[in-house]
């Protein structure tokens, strides 16, 4: 008797033949609750990609007060064209060798850098050289971004960009 | 005594979810709500993408947004080449405020008045990628009118795991 007790659920439905009585809780509301959950969020989930910033100096009509010790730096100037209705063409002013996407112009750029901590010595242009973009007035705004990102890439930290040229 | 309880059938044990569920629709409605309301403060549009970006997440800390709003447009026009787009602005919105794209003067005048009200705020210009220099350089030179000399340029953040967007190529 002790041990049919301990082991009275199997034993009970062994005996009476019947099948085991459902002890489950009726699921079928908070099914309903979690679908309308999953079409909520599914209907306001965001799948655009992450946005971030570039922070920028912008082209001050004034400028920066004149610092007389120091010889007036050269700009190394990048002037993008456009070319057909969305492409661009990128050169920089007083070198030959125009490149070929902003890619190449990160690298271009880098090695016209003169900066011995990072072992560069064949440029002539400082980290913190001023590096002006000078696109013209058709250019679409995400080369301008792009050629930015470039310049920003090659490590330098003066850039600025141009006023419109016609 | 166990097969007594058999006897009577089998007990249901049941919740009252009624409750619950007024609850949880309440909360969905309220966060539909929400929602409509803080996307209208940003502007339907593609920002650039980049080669290799260098871009950086944006701060939670106050931030002061210029949209540059290109002309309407459905996603999948565009989805080919996002480029291939009508590069005139319709509409500046600084903040919740909405300019004329030629409206400058409104535009410095909104963000002295907002730079004055959050002297720490930082500015962002959000610009849809496809739009011309020519329309987006008066817009730089309208926020340094208004004595702001640093502005974060929107892009897209670098695509994890994907390979990188060339365009432009």
């Amino acid at each position: 008797m002790q041990a049919d007790q301990t082991v009275h659920h199997r034993s009970a439905s062994k005996r009476h033949g019947r099948p085991k009585p459902s002890m489950q809780p009726n699921l079928s509301a908070m099914i309903d609750v979690i679908f309308l959950l999953l079409i909520y969020f599914v209907v306001t989930a965001n799948f655009t990609p992450d946005e971030g910033v570039l922070t920028a100096k912008l082209p001050q009509g004034t400028g920066s007060p004149s610092q007389d010790m120091t010889p007036p730096q050269r700009p190394l100037n990048i002037v993008l064209s456009p070319a057909g209705e969305t492409q661009v063409r990128i050169s920089i002013q007083g070198y030959p060798q125009a490149p070929t996407g902003f890619a190449d112009l990160a690298v271009l750029l880098t090695q016209l850098q003169y900066d011995p901590e990072r072992g560069l010595h064949s440029g002539a242009f400082k980290p913190d050289s001023p590096v002006v973009i000078k696109p013209e007035a058709g250019v679409r705004w995400q080369h301008v971004a792009n050629a930015f990102n470039a310049a920003v890439r090659a490590r330098y930290t003066n850039i600025n960009f141009a006023q419109v040229s016609q | 005594m166990s097969s007594q309880i058999f006897h009577r059938g089998p007990t249901k044990p049941q919740m009252n979810i009624t409750p619950l569920i007024d609850v949880v629709f309440l909360l969905i409605i309220f966060f539909m709500l929400v929602n409509n309301i803080i996307s209208e403060q940003s502007v339907q549009m593609i920002v650039p993408q980049l080669d290799e970006p260098t871009t950086r997440e944006l701060d939670d800390a106050g931030r002061i947004i210029v949209n540059i709003a290109p002309a309407d447009y459905a996603h999948r026009e565009r989805a080919d080449n996002p480029l291939l787009f009508d590069g005139e602005a319709r509409f500046i919105r600084v903040g919740l405020q909405t300019f004329a794209a030629d409206d400058l003067e409104g535009v410095t005048a909104a963000l002295i008045d907002a730079k004055s009200a959050y002297p720490d705020a930082e500015v962002v210009l959000r610009s849809d990628g496809a739009l011309y220099y020519g329309v987006v350089q008066p817009v730089m030179g309208a926020i340094t009118r208004a004595g702001i000399d640093k502005v974060n340029l929107v892009a897209y953040m670098p695509e994890r795991g994907a390979a990188t967007v060339k365009i432009g190529e």
